[in-house]
C-alpha cells in the first residue's frame, strides 16, 4: 500500500490526495510537522528525499519525490482506463509534461506568495506575485480557447489529465498569496469543472462547487 | 451611476457557476441558478460579511461558504438559517440584487437600485469575442481603441461604447480606478474554424490593445 509523506496545507501533498482519491487507490500518510517544526529538513526525512521537500511516497519500497512525478507514476500504474495519463498518445504525453513545468512554475511563484503571506517564508514577494499574474493570464487565454475547441480541459480531449490536477491547487490557493483572480473568469470556470469530478475532495482554502 | 455595463458573455455564465467582476469598484457575484436566471449581487453575505463568490450555487439559491445561510434567486431573499432551522428568515435579510439584464449575447448590470431606464437594444445575431482585462484604467483603454483596431477606424458612441468596422462593437466596464475590461462582439453568425479563426484573430488584436494601454498606463 502507498505510504504518502504529507502537510494537509501543501498544495503539492493534496494534488497527490487528489489523483489517489479520484483513481480510489487506497493509501495512508504520514503527516510532517511542516511550520513550525520543518520537519522536511530533518535527518529522517532527509534520507528519504534529500531535497527536503514534500510530498514523497513509498509504494512498496518505491521511494519517489516530486508532486509531478508522483501523478506520473500513480496514474501510469493504476489508472486502468488510461485516461488520467495516455501512455500511448505522444502528442497528449508532450501536452502533458508541458502543464507539469507549468504547475512547477506556480508553485515557485503563486505557491511560494502564499508561503509568504501564510507561514512567513522569505520571498521576493512583489516579483513572485507578478510572475504568478504572468502566469495566470496565459492560462486564462489559453482554458478559453480550450472551451471554444475542446472540453475545457488543459490538454484538448475529453478527460481531464494530471495536468489539470497539477495546475489546480497553487491556482485555487492564489489569494492567499494576495493574488486575485478576478481578471481570470476563464480560470474559475475550469476550477468548478475540476471540483466536480467524481471523487473530488476539498482542501483548507479551496472550496467544493456541488452539481448545479 | 445609473448606467447599463456589460459585464461578461452570457454564455461565460452557465448554469449553476458564480462568476467573480468587480464593476466602478463593486465587487460582484454574477451567478446564474439551475433554471437559468441570471443575478447580479453585491459580493458580501448579509451575515457576516465573506464573499459570496466562494459559496456555491444550489439549485434556485446560492449558499454561503462561511455558515450556509441560503439566499434567493432573483430577490436575494435569505431562505434558510441551518443555526435556526425551524425558523423562517426575518424579510430584511436578504443579499443586495443590483438589477442585471441580459441581451442575445451579453449581461448587463446597472448599479443604481432602481435602473428605470433600459438596457441598451439589442443588436440581435451577434457573436461575443473574447473579453480582455486591462491592468489600465478605462481611459487610457479607450484612448488606444480610438486610435484604431487593426486596419479598421473606431468611433465612440458614448463613454463607453464604441463601434469598430465592419459591425464591431467594443463595450468598456470600468472594474476599478487602475482596471477595465473591454467586452467586444461582431454582428451575424458563423460557424466551426472560420468562427475559430475569427475568434484567435481579434484575441491577438484585443492583446495588443490592452499590451498597449497597459504600457501608456
Amino acid at each position: 500500500m502507498i505510504t504518502l509523506y504529507d502537510y494537509e496545507l501543501s498544495g503539492n501533498c493534496y494534488k497527490v490526495r487528489l489523483l489517489l482519491k479520484m483513481l480510489q487507490v487506497p493509501f495512508t500518510t504520514r503527516a510532517l510537522d511542516f511550520h513550525p517544526a520543518r520537519e522536511h529538513k530533518s535527518d529522517w526525512f532527509l534520507k528519504l528525499n534529500p531535497l527536503g521537500q514534500l510530498p514523497v511516497i513509498d509504494d512498496d519500497g518505491l521511494l519517489l519525490r516530486d508532486a509531478q512525478a508522483i501523478l506520473v507514476y500513480i496514474a501510469s500504474r493504476y489508472d486502468d482506463s488510461g485516461v488520467w495519463y495516455p501512455r500511448q498518445d505522444a502528442a497528449a504525453l508532450g501536452r502533458i509534461s508541458q502543464w507539469l513545468g507549468f504547475a512547477d512554475s506556480l508553485t515557485a511563484t503563486a505557491g511560494a506568495a502564499r508561503l509568504h503571506d501564510t507561514l512567513l517564508q522569505a520571498a521576493d514577494i512583489v516579483a513572485c506575485r507578478a510572475r504568478a499574474h504572468s502566469l495566470l493570464r496565459i492560462l486564462d487565454e489559453h482554458l478559453w480557447f480550450a472551451e471554444q475547441e475542446a472540453a475545457g480541459w488543459l490538454c484538448p480531449a475529453e478527460h481531464p489529465s494530471i495536468a489539470d490536477l497539477a495546475c489546480f491547487p497553487y491556482v485555487m490557493l492564489s489569494e492567499e498569496g494576495g493574488i486575485s483572480r478576478l481578471p481570470y473568469p476563464a480560470v474559475r470556470r475550469w476550477g468548478d469543472r475540476v471540483k466536480r469530478l467524481p471523487g473530488f475532495i476539498p482542501m483548507s482554502g479551496i472550496f467544493p462547487a456541488p452539481a448545479a | 451611476m445609473s448606467r447599463w455595463f456589460a459585464v461578461s458573455a452570457s454564455r461565460e455564465i452557465p448554469r449553476g457557476h458564480i462568476a467573480h467582476t468587480q464593476l466602478l469598484g463593486q465587487e460582484l457575484a454574477v451567478w446564474r441558478s439551475a433554471s437559468g436566471e441570471l443575478n447580479a449581487w453585491e459580493n458580501r453575505c448579509p451575515h457576516r460579511g465573506v464573499r459570496l463568490t466562494i459559496g456555491s450555487c444550489v439549485g434556485e439559491e446560492l449558499r454561503c461558504q462561511y455558515h450556509a445561510w441560503r439566499f434567493a434567486s432573483g430577490s436575494g431573499q435569505c431562505t434558510y438559517i441551518p443555526a435556526h432551522p425551524t425558523q423562517k428568515p426575518a424579510a430584511t435579510i436578504r443579499a443586495r440584487a443590483f438589477p442585471v439584464r441580459e441581451d442575445g449575447t451579453f449581461a448587463w448590470v446597472n448599479l443604481a437600485p432602481e435602473a428605470a431606464a433600459a438596457p441598451p437594444p439589442d443588436p440581435g445575431i451577434a457573436r461575443a469575442l473574447r473579453s480582455m482585462f486591462v491592468q489600465a484604467p478605462v481611459a487610457e483603454l479607450r484612448a488606444v481603441l480610438l486610435g484604431g483596431y487593426g486596419q479598421g477606424s473606431v468611433t465612440a458612441t458614448d463613454e463607453y461604447t464604441l463601434l469598430g468596422e465592419p459591425d464591431l462593437e467594443f463595450m468598456l466596464q470600468p472594474v476599478s480606478d487602475r482596471q477595465a475590461i473591454v467586452h467586444a462582439r461582431l454582428r451575424g453568425h458563423r460557424e466551426g474554424a472560420e468562427r475559430l479563426a475569427e475568434l484567435r484573430h481579434h484575441n491577438a488584436l484585443l492583446s495588443a490593445v490592452r499590451d498597449r494601454a497597459e504600457a501608456a498606463a
